[in-house]
């Protein structure tokens, strides 16, 4: 056992026997530096630990120290410097560089550490980039629209809003455009942040009583990038002081975008002048991938991954997983790790065998009729019991034939087993709902926006 | 505990000791006092952990004991006090009871078994220094320490020993000060040959000096210093301060002291840091720029600033220069804080050129030479 295993499991015995508090101020950066004929020499971070340590938990200190080797009697601390060590290396540095460096170094060391990696100040994973970022006829628009902002600050659209389902790329898009920016003027001030970080911001601001501090920070940016948007609804205070934030940097040409799971229109409960303002500048869209486009996505993921697949195997991963990017990465990745771990070549047999769960026709496991009815009367927002119940008013006309065409789409279900589950109506009528939905679906954005609302709900539930 | 002391005194040790005492989550026992009878008199305690304040004063004791006793609340109360001869304290069952003529109270403590052991001299004394002298040094000095954590070697006051002067330094990279004690060998102690050949440079938390500061009060006379094993005592009248030192390795900046000058200008203090501050009033942010014209045929130096917003100023200060005219650029906060802390009533102003470190130092009055011991170096803004 070596000296630093010894002081892990003795440290793992005090801890136990003493409060928290104690333990955190007394034992942190300590370690043993010597052990000898049952003596035992610890380092200590400062003569108050020192002081400690050899008075009052002397006797705890040995009885831990000798629960895992008994021969230890004595223990003694000493002050050492626990940066003693790493400090070796900056002083080395320290000495090279005096005097010339030192010299002209000084007056910029202000500078220099501010703006050392404006990609990690700015919050941006350098990892997203343009190039990286595959186009088809889902995403054209918004990645043209993302392009033209990168070249044109503020100019081109402003504010640009983004909006597509869960793993469709808004995220790369944005931090591309916010890479781009930085690659062409490293001097501009850029700051992505979630909606999330910055409601956490604004409180801990709020709470330091330093508001002003933080409204003056945001008001210096030349790219305000926000992702997820949409989790600012129901947060008044929030969306307050972004609307000031959202003026002020509007006033003066400062490029904004945006991102959500929805257009403005469909994010509840945010503010009329807000969405107002979200609506004012350019809104692009980010669609399901459609084959073509997901086959080209397997087969750049591919080629980062250095991993080769067949054309018929590529062909029958993107029909089958449909829905987004991030799931078809995910079975990439599966595939990925499956071929390895048992040696057997991505033939589309295997393939089917190993996302056999992902893809069991096409739908997820461990959903049922009584899961649709209750996301549909979720949406809607009636009782589970009225859609199975006779009423026939048109508020609830329509989230019945809502879910009877979940139940189809989703489940495969039969249509006298959907008509038996919604309170035993007739086969003809879930055959109608179907229909009528499916043909309403083509001319009807709405509805297509309020089915992917409820088809996320579904399987988050 | 029972035990007799003066007023005056307890309002002393409580004013001593009071202010290192926080709000500690972790430990609340770190914001009491530890009061405390010893050999006949009382010990006062208090520590943060980095910095730990003893304060003993003498009492009348009439029984033995220890007790700790939140501090704001000890000194709220006693400071208040109208001024009385005697304060009596006894301790009993974790509560202090306080009585001063006609006023008293009863204050409820912690155990005293759990206040932090405050570290012990081992050894004796290093050396020690005068300690008005070292007060106004340090109130020279401190201006320039480094706010920013990201060196906390920048944070402390770096102490360079050598056998017969002592040097204090502080910089935050924009700017230093330093200024050389000189030492005599009555002030030494027996073992500060054995220490400085071991030891040259140490570092002092800033925090911990400026404790001392206000604990210096105006008659004081001499400050013993004793340093182990990574730590540094002070002991001032009776009061015993027990700091860290700041790990790390302090640049090595002498070299960027210029050893000559081009020019130098001699001129008033008063009206110097007034023109200052009257062109820092111009400047348009906070990192405004005023520059300095020095004018040789004229004997004068020129100081002025303008902004976009606000508009111009200029002041024509008459001064004595030797050596070529030189234009150079500040931010006017860097020079009045090399300027303020002098005693003296006029300053040098030394320069080589627009873009190298310019340094001020005092000039003594009565033989018009530059006295060496202090220094001020700040680096002018490039233009």
């Amino acid at each position: 056992m070596t000296n630093n295993e010894l002081w892990q499991t003795a440290l793992g015995e005090i801890e136990l026997s003493i409060s928290k508090a104690n333990f955190v101020t007394w034992f942190k950066n300590t370690t043993i530096l010597s052990k000898e004929d049952g003596r035992v020499v610890i380092g200590v971070p400062n003569g108050f630990a020192k002081e400690w340590l050899e008075n009052k938990y002397n006797t705890y200190i040995i009885k831990a120290l000798q629960s895992s080797q008994d021969d230890i009697r004595e223990i003694s601390c000493t002050i050492y410097n626990i940066l003693e060590k790493t400090d070796a290396v900056s002083q080395d540095i320290d000495a090279a560089k005096a005097p010339s460096q030192i010299k002209t170094a000084y007056p910029m060391v202000g500078n220099a550490i501010l703006k050392e990696n404006p990609a990690n100040e700015a919050n941006l994973n350098p990892r997203y980039t343009f190039d990286n970022f595959v186009v088809g006829e889902n995403n054209e628009l918004a990645r043209a629209a993302c392009y033209a902002v990168s070249q044109n600050l503020g100019n081109a659209y402003n504010p640009l809003f983004i909006y597509g389902g869960v793993g469709l790329g808004k995220t790369h898009l944005l931090q591309s455009l916010g890479n781009e920016v930085i690659k062409k003027n490293p001097e501009k001030e850029i700051k992505y942040i979630t909606s999330e970080r910055f409601t956490s911001e604004l409180i801990d601001a709020i709470r330091s009583q330093r508001i002003d501090k933080f409204k003056n920070d945001y008001q210096k940016i030349d790219l305000l990038i926000i992702d997820d948007i949409q989790f600012l609804s129901g947060k008044e205070k929030t969306q307050h002081e972004f609307f000031h934030i959202f003026n002020a940097l509007y006033q003066i040409n400062k490029q904004i975008v945006l991102s959500s799971d929805r257009p403005p229109k469909a994010i509840p409960t945010i503010e009329e002048r807000l969405r107002s303002r979200f609506e004012g500048g350019m809104i692009a869209d980010i669609g399901q991938p459609d084959l073509e486009t997901r086959m080209a996505i397997l087969r750049t993921k591919m080629a980062e991954k250095g991993f080769y697949l067949e054309d018929d195997v590529i062909k029958f991963v993107a029909e089958n997983i449909k829905s987004n990017v991030r799931e078809l990465e995910g079975a990439l990745n599966r595939i990925i790790a499956s071929c390895e771990l048992n040696k057997r070549p991505p033939s589309i047999k295997n393939v089917g065998q190993t996302l056999s769960e992902l893809i069991s026709s096409g739908k997820r496991k461990g959903i049922h009729h009584k899961h649709i009815i209750k996301a549909v009367a979720n949406f809607y927002e009636i009782s589970d019991r009225d859609i199975i119940n006779k009423g026939r008013r048109k508020e609830i006309v329509r989230p019945r034939q809502v879910a009877m065409y979940l139940m189809r789409i989703e489940l495969n279900a039969s249509y006298p087993g959907i008509g038996g589950w919604l309170g035993g109506r007739d086969h003809t009528t879930a055959l109608h709902a179907y229909e009528k939905i499916n043909r309403e679906l083509e001319v009807d954005e709405k509805l297509k926006e309020d089915l992917v609302i409820i088809k996320d709900k579904l399987y988050s539930l | 505990m029972k035990l007799i002391c003066t007023q005056e005194n307890f309002k002393r040790a409580i004013f001593n000791t009071e202010r290192i005492t926080g709000k500690q989550i972790t430990l609340p026992i770190l914001g009491n006092i530890l009061l405390e009878t010893e050999k006949g008199r009382l010990k006062l305690s208090a520590t943060n952990l980095e910095v730990g304040v003893v304060s003993t004063i003498g009492s009348k004791i009439e029984e033995e004991g220890k007790i700790t006793i939140p501090s704001k609340l000890l000194s709220n109360f006693v400071t208040n006090l109208p001024t009385e001869d005697k304060i009596i304290l006894e301790a009993k069952d974790q509560i202090l009871k306080i009585s001063s003529g006609s006023y008293s109270a009863q204050i409820k403590g912690l155990d005293a078994h759990d206040f932090p052991i405050i570290p012990k001299l081992e050894n004796g004394f290093l050396f020690s220094l005068p300690a008005q002298e070292l007060k106004e040094v340090m109130s020279k000095i401190l201006v320039c320490i480094s706010l920013n954590e990201t060196r906390p070697e920048l944070t402390g006051v770096n102490v360079l020993f050598s056998d017969k002067e002592i040097s204090l330094a502080a910089t935050d990279s924009f700017r230093l000060a330093e200024e050389v004690i000189t030492i005599d060998n009555k002030e030494k102690g027996d073992n500060y040959a054995a220490f400085i050949a071991k030891t040259t440079s140490i570092i002092i938390p800033a925090s911990t000096f400026s404790e001392i500061l206000r604990i210096t009060s105006p008659e004081a006379n001499a400050i013993n210093i004793a340093i182990e094993e990574n730590q540094i005592f002070f002991e001032i009248e009776g009061v015993l301060i027990v700091s860290r030192l700041v790990n790390g390795k302090y640049p090595e900046y002498k070299q960027i002291i210029p050893q000559k000058f081009n020019t130098r200008a001699v001129l008033k203090k008063e009206d110097m840091s007034r023109a200052v501050k009257i062109a820092s009033a111009f400047t348009s942010s906070k990192s405004g720029e005023i520059t300095f014209s020095i004018n040789s045929k004229n004997k004068e130096v020129v100081i002025k600033s303008q902004s976009q917003e606000t508009g111009e100023n200029l002041t024509k200060l008459p001064a004595d220069i030797t050596g070529p005219d030189q234009e150079i650029v500040f931010n006017p906060r860097y020079v009045l804080d090399g300027i303020n802390p002098i005693p003296t009533a006029q300053v040098a102003f030394l320069v080589n050129n627009n873009s190298s470190p310019v340094v001020i130092k005092m000039v003594d009055e009565k033989s018009g030479n530059v006295i060496e011991k202090y220094t001020y170096v700040a680096m002018p803004i490039k233009s």
